[in-house]
C-alpha cells in the first residue's frame, strides 16, 4: 500500500499519451446516459495525405433527449461530431487520478488517503464539435429557450394574502412570557453562603461572566448578587473582557495563572 | 473496428466507451511552459493537500474554559457575525492547493491551484487507448495549475521595499541576501542588526537617534523665539533618520533647522565680521550646506551666549548628548567631505575618545570665525562674545571650556557636575567668583584646539552654576547686552533651583535689576523684549 501523498509514477515513466477532449455538455450528459458496458459511440479517424481527420458519431440510442418541459422527445441529438485537433502548445500537461480508499477507519480530517496516480501526459488536445444541422439548431433553441427564463417569476394574486399578520390581543410569546415569569416570581435571596458557592463553581468553569448570566445561573435579584460580587469579585470595564465580573485575584486559581495567595 | 482502405487515406474506427463503474477522479496537473517540466524525469514524487488555509474552530480561542474564558463567549461571536453579516467560507479540502514535491528534499516543488470554472459549460473528457483498440473517455473533474516554489530566500515586502531604496547606492547586490540571513541569525541584537547595513549608517543612525534625544532636551532651554526652531529641527531629524540617504539628507535637514531658526529669529546678532575667512570648500557636492553654515552660524552665534550659561545650569546629561549631537555632526560632515577647519577639528576631536574640556578659548583667539562652522549651536562665537564680557565675569569663562585636564575626567560630565558642587559650596571662590574650574579653564587657555561646542556645552555647564546661582545685575546686564530677551527668558536663565530662591523671590528680584538697569526695549515677534546697548 502506498504511502500518503505518493504519487504512482508508472503512467509518467512508460510516457503513456493521452487526449484531452472538450465535450458539449449536452454530449456529455448523453454520454452519461450510457448503459452496458458503456459505449458511447464510434471515433473515426482518417488520414488523409497526412492530415487525421477525427469524427465520432454518436450510438443512435442516445440521441434522444430528455426536454424537461412541456416538448416530448421530438428534439434530437446530432450524431455526427468532429474533432478539432490541437497542439498542446509549449504547455505540460499531466494527467492524475484520485482514488479515494474509502477505507473502513474513520480519520479525524474527514478523508481516507487518496491513492493518487499519474496517468499520462496529454499528447493531443482536441475539441468536439457538432455537425451543424437541423436537430441541433432546434437543440440549441431549446437550450436558450430553457436558460433565457427568468429564475424568479412575479406572479399575480387574485386574493390577497390574509393568513399572516391578524391583529392580536396578546401574542402567543408574549403570554407564554408572562405566564413563565409569573410562576417563577421575583427571585429571592438565597442564603448568602449558597449563593457563594454557586459563583465560585460558576467561576470555576469559565473566568469571565457578564452579570446577566449570573443572575440567570444563581436566580437571585441583581442587587443582592451585585453585592455579594463586589464583595468577592472585580468588574472589568476595559480590556477585552468588557463589562464583565470576574473573581478577585486571591480568590483564583487557574491553572496556568500564577497562584495566588 | 474496421479499417477501410481507401487512395492515399486509411481511417480507422475506434469504439469509444464512458466507463461508468470508475471510483477515480481524473484531474489535469497543467504547467507552464517556461518551467520545463518533463514528467518522466521524476523519480519520485509526493502531493499533498496544503492545508493551510483551514482555520481550526477555535483559532482565536485560546482558553476552552476557565482561566480566560467567557461565559458564553461562542455564542455572543457566532451572534455577531450574524449581525454583521460576516459570512465565512466554508472550507472545503477538495478545493485546496496540492504541494506537489518531486524528487525528494533536494528536488522541485510546486504547488497546484484549482482552476474555477472549467467544468461549468463544456466538460473535458481524457480519452485513452486502451490494449484492445478502444477508446476510454473519463470525465475530468479538476484542473490543477502547477507553478514551482522557489527554494531560494526571498525578501519580504517590506525589505523589498527597502532595498529598492537603495538601489543606486548599494553596488554589491549579492550582499543583500547574505545580510538578511545574518540579520536572522543574530536577530535577538539590535545592534548587529543595524551594523549589517552600511557601517556608516550604523553609526549615523544611532546618532540621530541621540541626536533626537538631544533636542528634546535642548527644547526646554531654548528661547522662546526658538520653540519654533527646535520643533522644525525636530522633524528634520527625524526626516532623515527615516531616510536611508547620505548623511547630506541629515545635514540639510539639520540645516533647514537652523535656516529657519535664522528666519523666525528676525533680530539675530550677525556682525560683518564673522563670514570672513569662512574656508568653503566649493568642491563638495553638497554646496546647500555651505549655503546653510552661514545662516546656521548665525542662530548659533546668537543664542549662544546665554545658552552658556543654560548649559552651566542644567543638567549633564545635555552635554553628553551634545557630544553625541556632535560627533553625529562630525560624521554628516566628514562625510560630505568638507574639509574645513572645523571638521579637523572635530575629527581630532572624534579621536580623543574623551571629552577633554581643553578650552576652546585658544580657538576662539585662533580662528573665530572658522568656529562659526561648528554644526552645534552652542559654537565658539558664544565664547567669542564672552569673552569680550570681562575676564572675571562667567562669560568669560564659560565659552572657554572649563579646562579640565585632558587626563582628568573620563567623561567631562563628571568633571562638571564636580565642579558645579564645589562652585555651589564655595562661599567665597578664590580671587574671583569663578569656581576653580573656572580659574583651571583660563589657566590652560592654551591646550589643544580639537574642541567642539560639546565640551564647550560641557565647559560651559561646568561653568559654576554659582555665577548663575545668584541672581545679580551684573548676570541680567550680561545677558542682556548680548542679545534681546523677554522676562521670560530671563526667568529661564535663572532657574529656582540654581538660584536657590523660590520663583515669587526669583521674580521680585529680577523686577528690582530690571528697574535698575532700565534696559531698552523692543517688540519681537509680538514680545516684548529687553535688551542694554554697552
Amino acid at each position: 500500500m502506498s504511502e500518503k501523498g505518493e504519487v504512482d509514477l508508472t503512467g509518467a515513466k512508460q510516457n503513456t499519451g493521452v487526449w484531452l477532449v472538450k465535450v458539449p455538455k449536452y454530449l456529455s450528459q448523453q454520454w452519461a446516459k450510457a448503459s452496458g458496458r458503456g459505449e458511447v459511440g464510434k471515433l473515426r479517424i482518417v488520414k488523409n495525405q497526412g492530415k487525421a481527420e477525427v469524427s465520432f458519431t454518436l450510438n443512435e440510442e442516445l440521441t434522444a433527449i430528455d426536454c424537461v418541459g412541456e416538448k416530448a422527445s421530438s428534439v434530437r441529438a446530432p450524431r455526427d461530431h468532429p474533432f478539432t485537433m490541437q497542439t498542446v502548445g509549449g504547455q505540460t500537461l499531466a494527467v492524475f487520478t484520485e482514488n479515494p480508499s474509502g477505507q473502513s477507519e474513520d480519520r479525524s480530517d474527514g478523508s481516507a488517503p487518496d491513492k493518487l496516480v499519474l496517468e499520462g501526459v496529454v499528447v493531443q488536445r482536441a475539441e468536439c464539435r457538432p455537425a451543424v444541422s437541423e436537430n441541433y439548431m432546434q437543440l440549441k433553441r431549446l437550450q436558450i429557450e430553457e436558460s433565457s427564463k427568468p429564475v424568479r417569476l412575479s406572479q399575480q394574486l387574485e386574493k390577497p394574502v390574509t393568513t399572516n399578520y391578524k391583529p392580536v390581543s396578546n401574542h402567543t410569546y408574549n403570554v407564554e412570557y408572562e405566564k413563565k415569569k409569573k410562576e417563577e416570581g421575583k427571585r429571592a435571596r438565597g442564603d448568602k453562603q449558597q449563593v457563594l458557592d454557586m459563583l465560585f463553581s460558576a467561576f470555576e468553569k469559565h473566568q469571565y461572566y457578564n452579570i446577566k448570566d449570573l443572575v440567570d445561573i444563581t436566580k437571585q435579584p441583581v442587587t443582592f448578587l451585585k453585592e455579594i460580587l463586589h464583595d468577592i469579585g472585580i468588574y472589568n470595564v476595559k480590556g477585552t473582557h468588557k463589562n464583565t465580573w470576574e473573581l478577585r485575584p486571591e480568590y483564583r486559581h487557574y491553572q496556568g495563572e500564577e497562584k495566588s495567595d | 473496428m474496421t479499417s477501410l482502405g481507401s487512395s492515399s487515406s486509411s481511417s480507422m474506427e475506434y469504439i469509444v466507451r464512458v466507463p461508468k463503474n470508475t471510483n477515480k477522479r481524473y484531474n489535469i496537473m497543467a504547467f507552464n511552459a517556461g518551467d520545463k517540466v518533463n514528467c518522466s524525469t521524476w523519480a519520485q514524487a509526493r502531493m499533498e493537500r496544503d492545508m493551510s488555509n483551514r482555520r481550526m474552530y477555535g483559532e482565536e480561542e485560546v482558553v476552552e474554559g476557565a482561566a480566560g474564558s467567557e461565559f458564553g463567549k461562542k455564542q455572543r461571536e457566532e451572534a455577531r457575525r450574524k449581525k454583521f453579516g460576516i459570512v465565512t467560507r466554508e472550507f472545503r479540502v477538495e478545493d485546496q492547493p496540492w504541494i506537489l514535491k518531486v524528487n525528494g528534499k533536494a528536488g522541485r516543488r510546486f504547488k497546484g491551484q484549482k482552476k474555477g470554472g472549467v467544468t461549468e459549460n463544456a466538460s473535458y473528457y481524457i480519452f485513452t487507448q486502451c490494449p484492445d483498440g478502444a477508446f476510454e473517455a473519463f470525465p475530468v473533474s479538476a484542473w490543477y495549475n502547477f507553478t514551482p516554489l522557489a527554494k531560494h530566500r526571498t525578501l519580504t515586502a517590506e525589505e523589498a521595499e527597502e532595498e529598492w531604496g537603495r538601489r543606486n547606492k548599494v553596488v554589491n547586490h549579492f550582499s543583500i541576501m547574505l545580510q538578511r540571513r545574518l540579520r536572522e541569525q543574530e536577530r535577538g541584537d539590535d545592534d548587529e542588526e543595524e551594523g549589517e547595513k552600511a557601517g556608516k549608517k550604523k553609526k549615523k543612525k544611532g546618532d540621530k537617534g541621540g541626536d533626537l534625544r538631544i533636542h528634546d532636551l535642548e527644547d526646554d532651554l531654548e528661547m522662546s523665539s526658538d520653540d519654533s526652531d527646535s520643533s522644525v529641527g525636530e522633524d528634520g531629524e527625524s526626516k532623515p533618520k527615516a531616510k536611508k540617504e547620505a548623511a547630506k539628507k541629515g545635514k540639510g535637514g539639520k540645516k533647514k533647522k537652523k535656516k529657519k531658526g535664522s528666519d523666525s529669529e528676525a533680530m539675530e546678532d550677525s556682525d560683518d565680521g564673522d563670514f570672513e575667512g569662512l574656508e568653503v570648500d566649493y568642491m563638495s557636492d553638497d554646496s546647500s550646506s555651505d549655503e546653510d553654515e552661514p545662516e546656521k552660524v548665525k542662530p548659533n552665534k546668537g543664542e549662544d551666549v546665554p545658552k552658556g550659561i543654560d548649559e552651566a545650569s542644567e543638567s549633564e546629561e545635555e552635554s553628553e548628548e551634545e557630544k553625541q549631537n556632535e560627533e553625529e555632526g562630525k560624521d554628516e560632515e566628514d562625510e560630505e567631505g568638507k574639509k574645513t577647519p572645523v571638521q579637523q577639528e572635530k575629527k581630532k576631536r572624534r579621536d580623543s575618545s574623551e571629552e577633554s574640556e581643553s578650552s576652546e578659548d585658544s580657538d576662539i583667539e585662533g580662528r573665530a570665525d572658522s568656529a562659526l562652522f561648528m554644526v552645534k549651536k552652542r559654537t565658539p562665537p558664544k565664547r567669542g562674545g564672552g569673552r569680550g564680557s570681562g575676564g572675571s565675569s562667567r562669560t568669560g569663562s564659560r565659552p572657554g571650556t572649563p579646562s579640565i585636564d585632558t587626563a582628568s575626567t573620563s567623561s567631562t560630565l563628571r568633571a562638571a557636575a564636580t565642579k558645579l558642587e564645589q562652585g555651589k559650596r564655595q562661599t567665597a571662590p578664590p580671587s574671583s567668583d569663578t569656581p576653580p574650574a573656572k580659574r583651571l579653564k583660563m589657566a590652560s587657555n592654551p591646550q589643544s584646539p580639537a574642541e567642539k561646542s560639546v565640551q564647550q556645552a560641557a565647559s560651559g555647564k561646568s561653568t559654576p552654576s554659582s555665577s548663575d546661582v545668584q541672581l545679580t545685575e551684573e548676570a541680567v546686564r550680561r545677558y542682556l547686552i548680548r542679545k534681546p530677551m523677554t522676562t521670560k527668558d530671563l526667568l529661564k536663565k535663572f532657574q529656582t533651583k540654581r538660584t536657590g530662591l523660590s520663583s515669587e523671590q526669583t521674580v521680585n528680584v529680577l523686577a528690582q535689576i530690571l528697574k535698575r538697569l532700565n534696559p531698552e526695549r523692543k517688540n519681537i515677534n509680538d514680545k516684548m523684549h529687553f535688551y542694554l546697548t554697552e
